[in-house]
């Protein structure tokens, strides 16, 4: 097994939130790929194999859930961990992230060694579950 | 400034204009729930970006506009031009911060002060202030001191939810409720109250440790716990009268979890935060697990391949990959049950620096590419040097065919001649390509001229009690960024003329029998290699009487003028120098600038403009300009020997006609061409140059179109069309308005191009 950088696709509407995590994971050894909506996401996850997806709720054209429902689908059928990153912790939010396939829900602003942390926790046993 | 905080001053510029536009249009059309779900979505992703960092009166504001319009889409509250005022000045507020941020890097010292006036405002129709609650929220500081009423709750309830917030890294609010005892005197109903507190969890009602021997209807003896999602705010509300009788805490699922277990628990060997993440996707994947239905597919495996992950996080890997569900249950709730809990707590951060400078690997191999916006955002000083790049290059290929020439007539050499022509043609079709592909990143569409409009009319109307509706069309027809920029200006000028002189007040309109609500409408459509800006109003119109007389006191026409001149010229004359003044002009629409210079700044851009206007009924002018202004295509002439050049979208056709086929009408040459008269006017004549056509010859004549307006341009020699970029006239030769700029041309002369309106109104003098 090739020992290629975990490709990480971030997916959030705000271009500073994107940049952020973008730079972040990126300095910490990942691959990362950006998408702004859900829809974005669900197109690249068609064509590239990610290994984790940030995901975050609220998108236009199509949101976190649907996304995160598109990529467990069989559609998609992407197994890669899904970490949801909420703006707003409101009522129902977690459930609906977990119903949607999510594997954790976290809230903004994340803290970025956690972030980091929770990324290669996710991603250190890749390909196992393939 | 580091890149995250660039990124973000560029993005909240557009998200701010996002927030304005979604605000008028929902001051229009009230309690759209897309519109208000949509300007909520932004108002909400600013917030989230501006979470990233250290400015708590933008997070703080910007949470209060948010929860605002959260109410207003839950459906509780309507949006009155009051609280849409207050949030049009709260996002006022933050593009005044930013300005700041963007050259200080920080808020201004008067942040804090402005932003709790305006949060005040901002919460007042929610039910009053929550400052203490917003810090709170900000920091994300849980309360770790544990009420013992807690142990009312359903002890089952209890647990899973410390599971739960653990999960989520979340907190939710606490309230016990201890109606007093003689509360139904005073019309008090403690079990509706509590029946109306929103985003309740759970309820249990706490009973008194020993019951009275006697039972008495009237006395209220028990009391409530109550878990619930809602605001401090809310809950205050709602207990407004009753204040003292009740309890609020906020906890955390690792207060409850310590509050249950009674004890410091012992750290383990792991790193701490790591164990509380892998327990935090575990209890995801249980709550996934027990979820609804049962899960299979991707679902499945993607748990299974979470649960591996926290449990090699955990030091005890275990192999799920091909568990099912009830097997997966069951090692997740052995890997939580044996995990001793852990004392970590992750606080979440309320700022966050930016990760240093590293190269930035992200993108720089990235094999799933940039999937993000496509969209580059280049400084426009670049696109600009490109066109001047490209303004060059046509200059330079345009000395070909002088080239060609010169090889036929001084060389002698047809054969290079036509190899120089060949080469020509070539260079040509891509210098051409370049620049429409340079061109079109140039475009623009006019909605980045329009936008400020709703704003502006909202504003101006309610300073002049007068109700106006404003209506676009068109802002996405695209034209050149120059083009645009050039017509916010006249588009301003005219847009506060309608609303200043042409819209009537309610009473009046009302009086005239029209709807109390006054519409102006800015229409764009693209025509052909123009497009034309339509600002209409539905006012008074222009009188064209009014306009003849003040023009002939003003001494621009004659006495004559004012008995013969038609409406339409009437109308006209509203756009001459000195037409308006002060007198006229109130503080809103003049800025001592008249009509006469939007027709000049239109002008400038080689465009027109015309007014309509029926008495009673409205005024409607037109804007005319051409999509792009870099680079325009002129038909060079001659005359006297010396070349002129025409703009080629006015030129309609070149004919050439026997001397003897001219006629004469009413003192003016005219040709008569397909059956239609068209007076032809002698350019050199009109330019004051020496020559006479040679009376055996054919004329050649230009015949160009402006508006409604034929004519005809008698000139010497045709030439080529001819690529220029247009320099507009300088110094001394600026005040000569028959001339519409200059241009270097391939072989280093210097071509005049007529500005054709003049031309035609200059000869209309001479005869």
């Amino acid at each position: 097994m090739t020992e290629s950088p975990p490709k990480v696709l971030v997916v959030d509407d705000a271009a500073t939130v994107r940049l952020y995590h973008s730079k972040l994971l990126g300095d910490a050894g990942f691959h990362v790929a950006e998408a702004a909506n859900g829809l974005e996401a669900v197109e690249a996850a068609l064509t590239t194999a990610f290994d984790l997806f940030l995901v975050d709720i609220n998108m236009p054209r199509m949101n976190g859930y649907t996304c995160v429902e598109t990529l467990r689908s069989e559609t998609v059928g992407t197994p890669a961990p899904v970490v949801m990153i909420s703006t707003e912790d409101r009522p129902g939010d977690a459930d609906r992230a977990y119903a949607a396939g999510a594997n954790l829900y976290l809230v903004k602003p994340v803290a970025a060694d956690r972030l980091v942390r929770v990324c290669r926790m996710l991603t250190a046993g890749r390909g196992d579950a393939a | 400034m580091n890149a995250l905080l660039a990124q973000f001053l560029a993005e909240a510029a557009d998200l701010l204009a996002q927030v304005d536009e979604g605000l008028l249009q929902l001051e229009r059309e009230p309690g759209d729930p897309a519109l208000v779900n949509e300007v909520f979505r932004v108002a909400h992703t600013f917030k989230g970006s501006s979470g990233l960092f250290a400015f708590p009166e933008l997070t703080r504001l910007t949470h209060a506009a948010e929860d605002l319009l959260d109410a207003v889409r839950g459906g509780g509250l309507s949006l009155d031009s009051g609280m849409t005022d207050d949030l049009l000045a709260s996002f006022d507020l933050i593009r005044g911060w930013l300005a700041h941020v963007t050259t200080h890097e920080r808020l201004p010292s008067s942040a804090a002060g402005d932003a709790a006036r305006l949060i005040t405002k901002l919460r007042a129709p929610l039910g009053g202030e929550k400052a203490q609650d917003e810090a709170a929220a900000v920091v994300h500081v849980a309360r770790r001191v544990v009420p013992a009423w807690l142990d009312h709750f359903d002890q089952r309830w209890l647990t899973e939810a410390s599971t739960w917030l653990r999960t989520t890294s979340s907190r939710m609010r606490f309230l016990r409720y201890t109606p007093d005892q003689g509360c139904f005197f005073r019309a008090e109903d403690p079990l509706h109250l509590v029946s109306e507190i929103p985003a309740v969890d759970r309820v249990d009602v706490v009973t008194p440790d020993s019951w009275p021997p006697e039972f008495d209807a009237y006395a209220c003896l028990i009391g409530f716990v109550v878990a619930t999602r809602a605001g401090v705010g809310e809950i205050d509300y709602l207990f407004r009268y009753v204040g003292d009788q009740i309890e609020v805490v906020e906890l955390d699922g690792e207060a409850i979890r310590r509050h249950l277990t009674g004890e410091p628990p012992t750290a383990t060997p792991h790193d701490p935060e790591l164990v509380a993440d892998a327990q935090a996707v575990l209890a995801g994947a249980l709550r996934c697990l027990t979820l609804g239905d049962t899960i299979s597919g991707t679902r499945l495996s993607a748990t299974a391949h979470a649960v591996g992950a926290a449990a090699r996080a955990l030091g005890e890997p275990v192999d799920a990959a091909e568990a099912d569900p009830p097997e997966l249950r069951e090692i997740v709730t052995r890997l939580l049950g044996d995990a001793a809990p852990t004392e970590a707590e992750v606080p979440p951060r309320p700022a966050i620096e930016m990760p240093a400078d590293k190269p930035d690997r992200a993108h720089a191999d990235d094999p799933g590419g940039q999937v993000g916006t496509k969209i580059l955002k280049v400084d426009q000083e670049k696109v600009d040097h490109l066109m001047e790049l490209v303004g060059e290059l046509n200059v330079a290929k345009n000395g070909l065919p002088f080239l060609a020439d010169a090889a036929e007539e001084e060389f002698g050499s047809r054969v290079l001649s036509r190899r120089i022509r060949d080469q020509h043609a070539g260079l040509h079709r891509i210098a051409e390509d370049l620049q429409a592909a340079v061109m079109d990143v140039r475009m623009l569409p006019l909605s980045v001229a329009f936008n400020r409009f709703p704003r502006l009319v909202r504003d101006l109307g309610r300073r002049l009690g007068k109700s106006v509706e404003l209506t676009v069309h068109g802002e996405d027809t695209m034209a050149d960024k120059d083009v645009i920029e050039a017509l916010g200006d006249p588009l301003v000028h005219l847009v506060r003329n309608s609303l200043d002189h042409g819209v009537e007040t309610p009473a009046e309109r009302l009086a005239s029998g029209k709807p109390p609500t006054a519409r102006i409408t800015l229409a764009a459509v693209a025509d052909g290699d123009a497009v034309t800006v339509e600002i209409g109003d539905d006012g008074r119109g222009v009188d064209p009487d009014r306009v003849k007389r003040k023009a002939y006191q003003k001494g621009l026409i004659s006495e004559d003028e004012l008995e013969t001149l038609g409406e339409a010229d009437a109308v006209d004359l509203v756009f001459r120098p000195g037409f308006s003044t002060a007198e006229q002009v109130s503080d809103l629409s003049g800025r001592g600038v008249g009509m006469d210079a939007v027709r000049a700044g239109v002008a400038k851009l080689g465009g027109t403009v015309t007014m309509k206007s029926e008495p009673g009924r409205g005024t409607s002018t037109t804007l005319r300009l051409p999509l792009s202004m870099a680079v325009t295509q002129v038909m060079v002439v001659s005359v006297a020997g010396q070349r002129f050049g025409v703009p080629v979208d006015l030129v309609q056709e070149n004919i050439r006609v026997p001397a003897a086929e001219m006629s004469r009408m009413l003192h003016s040459e005219v040709v008569v061409l397909r059956g239609e008269v068209v007076p032809v006017i002698d350019l050199a004549r009109v330019l004051e140059m020496p020559w006479t056509p040679d009376p055996d010859s054919d004329r050649a004549i230009l015949v160009v179109s402006l508006g409604d307006r034929r004519a005809g341009l008698l000139v010497e020699r045709f030439h080529r069309e001819v690529d220029v970029l247009l320099k507009p006239m300088e110094g001394l030769l600026a005040y000569a308005g028959e001339f519409a700029g200059t241009a270097l041309l391939g072989d280093g002369l210097v071509l005049l191009v007529l500005n054709v309106k003049e031309v035609l109104g200059l000869a209309d003098r001479v005869s």
